[in-house]
């Protein structure tokens, strides 16, 4: 191990590793703290960049992109009241009544420290997770595989969304192009419409690139000429009265950075899950709930520690298994396919020394925030008068030519637009567009897995139910099938003693 | 572009039902057991289900189309910006090859900020200045074959 570590930490202290990570703080911070743009719209349009990078610097390149722009969503939450990304607008509110009373920089510092010490918590948590659940996979067949699978598609509709009825139906749009191309059982091209492109199925990262980019586009359209009151911070005063805050609630801290990154560890669940299941819990444990959505400092303390933590914990599933954790780590993964790394756990054994400078890039990055927190912080105000009639179509620009790159087809910018209207009408019907992505990227596993097992046990659906992991994950899937009856059961159940 | 959920759900029945339909002319494997068609299947026959609560749901919930707004969707300067985005991507696609990335490039973004109201000369010099950078950046450094097309020279 601590040869790995070594090894790992030789690679990291390069000067073009380090210039990487240095970009791609500046990128995440910039498009964090822009409003309407989102760290997976970033990582996606990151990726194309990632093409041209070794393995490590890839990985590591969005490891650092996606701590910096999480925490920097949360600049915008506090002085203009938008989160910058999905993730801070659990404490949008409370951050905002606080920036009003004149607390704009108690708030901002207990960002930046939060979102490091949860960072940190995640990374830790995935240094000791991560290799003892990889033990545990090498002895996982293509059942085990199959219901993991299916757990983290039934968790990406049934926890990660508020309509579970609307994230199923994205999520069937993904699987169904993950149908696309040749057959995996007898090679028959399926919905390919006689299209060459198409043989190899949908591009993931054109469709990803599309989803995320050009829909974020389209939906800027209209609010082009937005301008905010924006409010200014004097940067240098920011870490103030952090330090007896965070004392006063390091037990929030400790068990939101718990919390945060065992959403993550869950397939299919991101970090603004994380961020609003802290919230609803600290809201439950407080001495001042009322206090909760008018300017409490501890709603921000628990969300904002958990939402970082998150990311970590995201990376669990994807690096142990090859199954998404969010949509950040799909992306992920298709990164790791694309640089000819198979995720699972035989990346432990076979490439150690990138799993554990996807580690130490945690940590780096987590600490990396705290003085990139602050500068970001000093040019907040700047940041936010980007001129969004400008920024879009430069956006639209980087989406066209990253389709392009990844094959050098223009099939794939057609595939790009294609995608961003789709995702565009999807999310003006209040259809999330997450679950396409991870049914893109988990479709092939579920199938492959299915199909492999019925031809091996003879078409005997038994077989799924007899050996005692699959049995357990496959509980677990159909215990979170069951989720919107929970609620009803625990009326009820709250009741029945009051009724007797 | 918002339509109802009982709109959106009977277009989901009808992509299911398309799938379905798509899957007709699969092989089976051997005895008959079902192969390349077993998965599109199942997630037509969902897509459908789904799709159908969905539309119950909204009709349950009385949620209707806003006709006006579709009706007026031609005067929605949201609606006509988008237009200008997708045109311009769709004439990327078909005129790159012959006018050239930094010619289409920068006429699309010129296009689209003229579009959003800002100034003309901050349009050109900004349209010009970034698609210059970003040909140097993926064509120099990171070797992606874009066309100079017009400009070959």
């Amino acid at each position: 191990m601590i040869e790995n570590l070594q090894t790992a930490l030789a690679l990291l202290t390069s000067w073009k590793l380090l210039l990487t990570i240095a970009i791609c703080s500046i990128y995440g911070l910039f498009v964090g703290a822009v409003p309407g743009l989102t760290a997976t719209m970033a990582a996606a349009l990151l990726v194309p960049f990632t093409f041209f990078m070794e393995p490590l610097a890839a990985l590591v390149s969005i490891v650092t992109m996606s701590a910096m722009a999480i925490f920097a969503g949360d600049i915008p939450a506090a002085l203009v009241r938008i989160p910058g990304t999905p993730s801070s607008a659990a404490y949008t509110d409370d951050s905002y009544e606080l920036t009003k009373q004149g607390k704009a920089e108690l708030v901002l510092g207990v960002d930046v420290i939060t979102s490091a010490i949860g960072g940190l918590m995640g990374a830790v948590i995935l240094m000791t997770a991560a290799p003892l659940l990889a033990e545990v996979a090498l002895k996982f067949t293509s059942f085990e595989y199959f219901w993991l699978a299916a757990l983290g598609l039934s968790a990406t509709v049934m926890i990660a969304s508020s309509s579970p009825l609307k994230a199923g139906l994205a999520l069937l749009v993904g699987l169904f192009f993950s149908t696309v191309g040749v057959d995996i059982t007898l090679g028959l091209p399926r919905f390919t419409f006689g299209i060459t492109e198409l043989l190899n199925g949908v591009d993931f990262i054109p469709a990803m690139i599309g989803l995320f980019g050009v829909s974020e586009v389209l939906r800027n359209m209209g609010g082009a000429h937005l301008k905010f009151p924006i409010t200014t911070v004097k940067a240098e005063h920011i870490f103030r009265g952090v330090a007896e805050t965070l004392w006063r609630y390091k037990a929030n801290m400790a068990r939101s950075g718990l919390i945060g990154t065992f959403i993550g560890i869950l397939p299919g669940a991101g970090a603004d899950i994380a961020a609003w299941i802290a919230y609803a819990v600290s809201r439950r444990f407080s001495k001042e709930p009322e206090k909760f959505g008018q300017g409490a400092i501890e709603p921000i303390v628990d969300a904002g520690t958990a939402n970082n933590s998150c990311l970590a914990g995201d990376w669990v599933p994807a690096l142990v298994f090859g199954i998404p954790g969010d949509s950040i780590t799909a992306i992920v993964i298709g990164i790791l396919f694309m640089k000819g790394l198979r995720p699972g756990p035989m990346i432990f054994q076979e490439q150690p020394q990138i799993v554990y400078a996807v580690y130490l890039s945690f940590i780096m990055a987590n600490i990396l925030l705290v003085p990139f927190g602050y500068l970001a912080i000093r040019v907040s105000s700047t940041m936010l008068r980007v001129p969004r009639n400008i920024l879009m179509p430069a956006i639209l620009m980087f989406c066209i030519v990253g389709s392009f790159a990844i094959n050098n087809s223009l099939f794939d910018v057609g595939t790009m637009l294609a995608m961003g209207i789709l995702g565009y009408f999807f999310e003006a019907n209040g259809i999330p567009v997450a679950p396409i992505v991870l049914g893109m990227v988990l479709g092939p596993i579920v199938e492959q897995n299915f199909m492999v097992s019925m031809i091996k046990s003879d078409w005997d659906l038994t077989q799924f139910f007899t050996r005692p992991t699959a049995a357990m994950l496959a509980v677990l899937t159909i215990l979170t099938w069951l989720t919107p009856v929970y609620p009803i059961l625990f009326r009820r159940l709250s009741r029945s003693p009051s009724a007797a | 572009m918002r339509v109802s959920d009982t709109v959106v759900g009977a277009g989901f029945v009808a992509a299911g039902a398309l799938i379905f339909s798509g899957t007709l002319g699969y092989p089976t494997l051997e005895a008959g057991h079902p192969g390349p068609s077993l998965f599109p299947r199942l997630l037509a026959g969902l897509m459908a289900v789904f799709g159908g609560f969905l539309s119950v749901q909204g009709i349950r919930a009385r949620d209707v189309t806003d006709e006006v707004a579709w009706l007026r969707l031609h005067r929605n300067p949201s609606f006509i910006n988008a237009m200008f985005v997708l045109a311009g991507t769709l004439a990327y696609i078909f005129l790159v090859e012959r006018m050239g990335f930094l010619l289409m490039g920068a006429l699309i973004s010129f296009v689209i900020m003229w579009r959003l109201q800002v100034r003309l000369l901050t349009a050109a010099v900004v349209a010009i200045t970034f698609n210059t950078l970003a040909y140097l950046l993926f064509a120099k450094i990171l070797r992606v074959p874009l066309s100079l097309g017009l400009l070959w020279f």
